[in-house]
């Protein structure tokens, strides 16, 4: 993490420096060419015309991902929840019963081991719900968009600790806690931020002798 | 398999199954604030278009979650104890690009 943070650093400074010989060269060269100071222009401008070739690419670009999202991200969504559900099922009747409990009690006496079973996921709302559910808004009543977006987070991320805690040999997990937090903080610009939840699911694992 | 960091047991139970509490020795914490790189967060950025899972986002919590649960650890060993029971995790977004992780239980122990 540290090394990237770093290695993206030196390649800042190391791009701004190069740009800076280039140009210099450039206008070193144009001016024992025909001595006028057009290349400088040039150079001075450049920026600019970088900044607008990118706004030129996302004016064309995110009207194709704004239209993808309308068509496929309600299908998507609903597919995460039948899949997450689907593989709930097939461990339950692999187990013969629910593994995840959220009392703190209720295990067997000969445990052997137990440990800290965690998962993790942030799911957001494409930028079509988010203006289906703005839409919502005005009328009032249940924003279903934002909500079938989370239970489908939910489900897949309970399913996650689910998979865990088999992969990890837990017999059981118990006093399981789900924790939902906003990735979107109220202080940040609200134009620019990404818009997400977290969700985060934890428990106990037991493995009896 | 038994789940134990740097030879800390770690529980969000209050008790320990199958294992007797002989003495508690107070609150251990851990937290930590991390970010991902500006290219993660671009791409961040297209997916949250599109809309369900924000991977790169993930990554992050995981990272630093287990970071936070580390320096928990740390922080009870430095006291002597053998476990961590009744863990809590708290969340909170600083920028939506950094988060802060929190993790804090009861450090104790047992036999």
């Amino acid at each position: 993490m540290k090394t990237t943070a770093v290695n993206f650093r030196f390649f800042c400074i190391f791009s701004i420096l190069a740009f800076l010989v280039f140009s210099i060269n450039v206008a070193a060269q144009s001016d024992t060419g025909d001595g006028r100071s057009f290349p400088l222009v040039v150079v001075f401008l450049l920026p600019f015309i970088l900044l607008a070739l990118f706004g030129i690419i996302w004016a064309i670009v995110y009207p194709i991902m704004f239209l993808w999202g309308a068509v496929s991200s309600s299908g998507n969504v609903e597919r995460m929840h039948e899949d997450a559900n689907r593989r709930k099922m097939s461990l339950r009747q692999r187990k013969g019963r629910e593994i995840l409990n959220t009392i703190d009690g209720g295990y067997r006496s000969n445990a052997s081991s137990v440990g800290l079973v965690h998962a993790n996921g942030v799911f957001g709302p494409s930028h079509w719900h988010l203006m289906i559910g703005f839409l919502n808004n005005l009328i009032g009543g249940s924003v279903t968009v934002f909500q079938q977006v989370i239970s489908a987070g939910r489900a897949e991320v309970m399913q996650r600790l689910r998979d865990q805690a088999e992969a990890e040999g837990w017999d059981e997990v118990i006093n399981v806690r789900i924790d939902t937090a906003n990735m979107t903080p109220q202080s940040s610009n609200s134009k620019n931020s990404v818009r997400g939840v977290e969700i985060f699911a934890y428990g106990t694992g037991i493995k009896y002798e | 398999m038994e789940q134990v960091v740097n030879g800390i047991l770690v529980v969000n139970t209050e008790t320990i199954p199958g294992k007797v509490i002989t003495e508690a020795m107070g609150v251990v914490s851990g937290s930590t604030v991390r970010a991902k790189n500006v290219g993660k967060d671009i791409f961040a950025g297209l997916k949250n278009i599109v809309g369900g899972e924000l991977t790169q986002y993930t990554e992050l919590l995981q990272e630093s979650r287990n970071e936070a649960v580390g320096r928990m650890v740390a922080d009870a060993i430095s006291i002597g104890a053998t476990a961590v029971v009744n863990v809590r995790f708290a969340t909170s977004a600083i920028t939506s690009g950094a988060a802060e992780l929190f993790a804090y239980g009861t450090a104790v122990k047992y036999e």
